[in-house]
């Protein structure tokens, strides 16, 4: 006896039928072919994905906003909603001209005063946009299709700033929104992309609501990414939020939901096991485990302890506490790039490379001056993949000969706590656990965490000239050799000084039922494609 | 009476005072950072000082304090650091999934655990009361979080009777309000029973010696006219003071229940909320849950004059 017939049996027998209504199965079932019910990695708190810059409000984004250019599956940025540009030969005036007939979910045309806004608020918050803000001389609309951005000095990856997915992306909003204060959370959420928002349906935490939207022009290219013609097939997309893994394994089995965007690795031999499932890997730019050191307090403002960690750490350790035995899912990685992309190399790499040197690693601390200070290790426990590598520091640190302190902890008070520069002992910190999207490691464009700049640097302040000489290099690189011998020696430079230890490559799965096709790998949902029988 | 409750309700504004003066400093005190939170983690120290500057966070205790409790005293319970929603709009998203399962649970467990603590003392010492009281063990020392997952299993995935996950607004049908509901309260319900099953038995142990159930035996009162007329309504007073206690077993064990079920409550706003250090969602929910506990136990004072005439206020 199945739920349906058990339900009717009851309705029968108790006459409940008045009192509920059971669903009537044929239009139950068109309806829910046309209603796409996904499990999101996180609950989508806020919507403004300029505001708040968590990949979830980007993923969400994607469907209500579109943007000038769009990144394809070979990392190329294509044209989106801009129909052509143009660059002077000097380099440092573009025009970009609109697509014509692209409307706002209320009606109203795209124009490009809407674009400048956009781009200037987008400027504001985004590391590539704050550095065409230092080079802009002026961005203005020309025409209602036509802006024109002129800059001081030629800024070469302007389109793929414009077009990456990396977050915040520069998502075109209607003018009277994207004049809000970049630090400030916009109130309307209307767009021009392929879905608009169900805002009265919106309960944060639980439940977020996308329909059709019917004026959209899709481009004719077929989709690839975040460029492309973005088909919708389905009329509605409901983001229904399970914090617990078990429940969502359970519910997908169930067939009350479609699609799990990143079941745990625990659960998927269970989902394998059902014929009405399917799982793939999510996204084949992975994500690399990230072992941050504070560069300001004693030990790693030393160099030698910074490499003894490095010299001693097995990678294979770390990912095996991430994804268990499922040799798939994670490789070495001995450098700070994404694997299998354009500019990967293993330049400097052998430190990570090998048999482990414990004893090596230890003759180095004790050359580095330290003197068994605590070393405070701040680690989220409500996170699995900081809390797995965490395990695996604690370990590691002792036998090297740290006095490790471990502070576990939850994800909001290491957020807190990183930013504090105090010394040890004054609510400072030694290290913490984190983890990058590998597509945001394809190069040093969104790579907040290569970056060596002092204080302007991610938490933990690396100051290493070298590096940041490198990074300006691939900026400014005009060709892709030219780019790759820039990051080879960025890589290098980084290993070296140690920017940061990676503790490895790592892939995630997502499933989906059966019944849904067009189910593409990237670096984030794409729902243009998908469909449901 | 009406003296005594308008005196308890006035008493309440202190209890309130107080509360909102310790979650206030609690979270205060406590470490986190929200503007961490929001800036994601791919953000700079600087991005994440604008946006707390943004947020008024920086702001010193009194002034944030003060700026609290004159919204609190104007009916407003300020506004959610990461929706941008008025509080009281979220909290009025999600009262009714929490009140319907612990109204479902409440009535679940009294119908199931008075009867069953009744039948338990009547035959005290024999293989139904070890019964009983086994179950009573289980209730208490297995977790919500493990009977949910079972339930789920059992009920969900291999029968297919009832769904995993989620919840149906009442509006929308009774049976399909039900239907996402059985399991959470029979999860919810088991350590309520619990207790109550185990301090109904102990107060009719007690209650059935009484001098008056041997009169009525006497007199040749039916065996249920005893237990459930004359014995139940005098043991009634600690059986319901109970229950009361117990709303506070239920609010805690709505946060586990409505994780497992994915049921879009208060339990997981206030879970969700104290992850991202969303001082004004907690503050609010945490202040409802006192106000709803204070509420509750002056009902169930009030509620003593029924069964026992002896008692005046």
């Amino acid at each position: 006896m199945n739920r349906r017939t058990f339900l009717k049996a009851g309705a029968a027998a108790g006459g409940m039928g008045l009192l509920g209504g059971l669903p009537a199965p044929t239009l139950a079932q068109g309806t829910a072919a046309r209603t796409l019910r996904f499990v999101p990695q996180a609950n989508l708190a806020n919507f403004d994905p300029i505001w708040g810059t968590q990949y979830v409000v980007r993923n969400a984004a994607a469907l209500v906003w579109d943007t000038l250019y769009g990144v394809d599956e070979n990392l190329v940025p294509q044209r989106q909603m801009v129909e052509s540009e143009e660059v002077s030969a000097d380099g440092l005036t573009w025009t970009f001209r609109l697509r014509q007939g692209m409307k706002f979910h209320d009606g109203e045309p795209v124009l490009a005063k809407d674009a400048v806004a956009s781009l200037v608020r987008w400027s504001a918050r985004d590391p590539m946009g704050l550095m065409l803000r230092a080079i802009q001389q002026e961005l203005v609309a020309v025409d209602d299709r036509t802006f024109r951005w002129v800059l001081k000095k030629p800024y070469p990856k302007m389109l793929l700033a414009l077009g990456k997915n990396n977050s915040p992306c520069s998502f075109i909003m209607p003018e009277r929104i994207a004049k809000t204060d970049p630090f400030t959370q916009i109130t309307e959420y209307v767009g021009s992309g392929p879905m608009r928002f169900v805002r009265n349906e919106w309960v944060p935490g639980a439940k977020a609501v996308f329909e059709r939207f019917a004026d959209y022009r899709p481009r004719e290219e077929a989709a690839s990414w975040l460029a492309g013609g973005k088909r919708i097939l389905v009329d509605r997309v409901e983001w229904i939020v399970m914090p617990d893994p078990a429940t969502a394994s359970a519910a997908l089995q169930n067939g009350e939901v479609d699609w799990w965007e990143n079941p745990i690795s625990d659960l998927v031999p269970t989902l394998r096991r059902n014929r009405n499932i399917r799982v793939d890997i999510a996204d084949p730019l992975g994500n690399i485990g990230t072992f941050r050191m504070n560069h300001l307090t004693t030990p790693f403002n030393s160099v030698k302890a910074r490499r003894a960690v490095l010299m001693a750490m097995s990678q294979e350790d770390y990912m095996r506490a991430l994804v268990g035995d499922d040799d798939k899912l994670w490789k070495s990685l001995p450098g700070y790039f994404t694997p299998g992309t354009p500019l990967y190399t293993e330049e400097g790499g052998e430190i990570l490379k090998g048999e482990r040197r414990l004893d090596a690693a230890k003759r180095l601390l004790a050359e580095s001056g330290y003197k068994g200070e605590p070393v405070p290790c701040i680690v989220a426990q409500d996170q699995p993949i900081t809390k797995a590598q965490g395990d695996v520091t604690a370990d590691l640190l002792k036998r090297i000969g740290f006095n490790v302190d471990f502070v576990a902890t939850d994800w909001g008070t290491v957020g807190q706590r990183r930013a504090m520069k105090n010394p040890v002992g004054q609510g400072g910190w030694s290290m913490f656990h984190s983890w990058h999207a590998g597509a945001d490691c394809i190069n040093p464009a969104a790579y907040t965490a290569i970056r060596a700049n002092g204080a302007g640097a991610w938490f933990g302040w690396p100051d290493i000239p070298a590096v940041e000489t490198e990074v300006s290099a691939w900026f400014e690189a005009k060709t892709l050799e030219e780019e790759k011998a820039a990051i080879r020696r960025l890589n290098k430079a980084a290993l070296e000084e140690v920017v940061y230890a990676p503790t490895g490559f790592f892939l995630t799965y997502q499933a989906w039922r059966a019944n849904v096709s067009g189910i593409q790998k990237g670096p984030l949902p794409f729902f243009w494609g998908v469909g449901k029988s | 009476m009406f003296a005594y409750v308008i005196r308890r309700v006035l008493a309440t504004i202190p209890v309130m005072a107080l509360v909102a003066l310790f979650v206030f400093s609690l979270l205060y005190l406590a470490p986190g950072d929200p503007a961490a939170v929001i800036a994601g983690d791919q953000a700079t120290p600087q991005d994440v000082e604008r946006i707390r500057a943004s947020l008024g966070l920086d702001r010193p205790y009194l002034v944030r304090f003060g700026s609290w409790v004159w919204g609190i005293l104007n009916g407003d319970m300020g506004v959610s650091i990461f929706t941008n929603l008025p509080v009281t709009t979220m909290i009025a998203q999600r009262i009714e999934p929490t009140l319907s399962l612990m109204i479902l649970t409440l009535i679940l467990a009294v119908t199931i655990a008075v009867p069953m603590g009744v039948v338990a003392a009547w035959k005290q010492g024999t293989l139904i009361d070890r019964a009983v009281m086994g179950f009573a063990v289980l209730g208490f020392s297995v977790p919500v979080f493990v009977v949910g997952y079972l339930l789920a299993y059992v009920f969900a995935l291999e029968l297919d009777w009832l769904p995993v996950q989620g919840y149906t607004a009442l509006s929308k049908g009774f049976l399909p309000w039900l239907e996402n509901l059985v399991l959470p309260a029979v999860a919810l319900g088991g350590v309520y029973i619990a207790l109550i099953a185990r301090i109904t038995r102990a107060t009719m142990l007690e209650v059935l010696q009484q001098d008056y159930i041997r009169t009525a035996r006497a007199k040749g009162a039916g065996q249920g006219s005893i237990l459930f007329l004359h014995a139940l309504k005098n043991a009634a007073v600690p059986i319901v003071t109970v229950i009361g206690i117990g709303i506070a077993l239920l609010i805690g064990g709505a946060v586990v229940t409505e994780s497992v079920f994915a049921i879009p409550g208060l339990g997981r706003l206030t879970v969700d909320a104290i992850l991202r250090r969303d001082y004004p969602v907690i503050q609010g929910v945490v202040l409802l849950f006192s106000f709803v506990y204070v509420l509750v136990n002056l009902i169930i004072d009030l509620a003593y004059t029924l069964f026992d005439p002896r008692i005046r206020y």
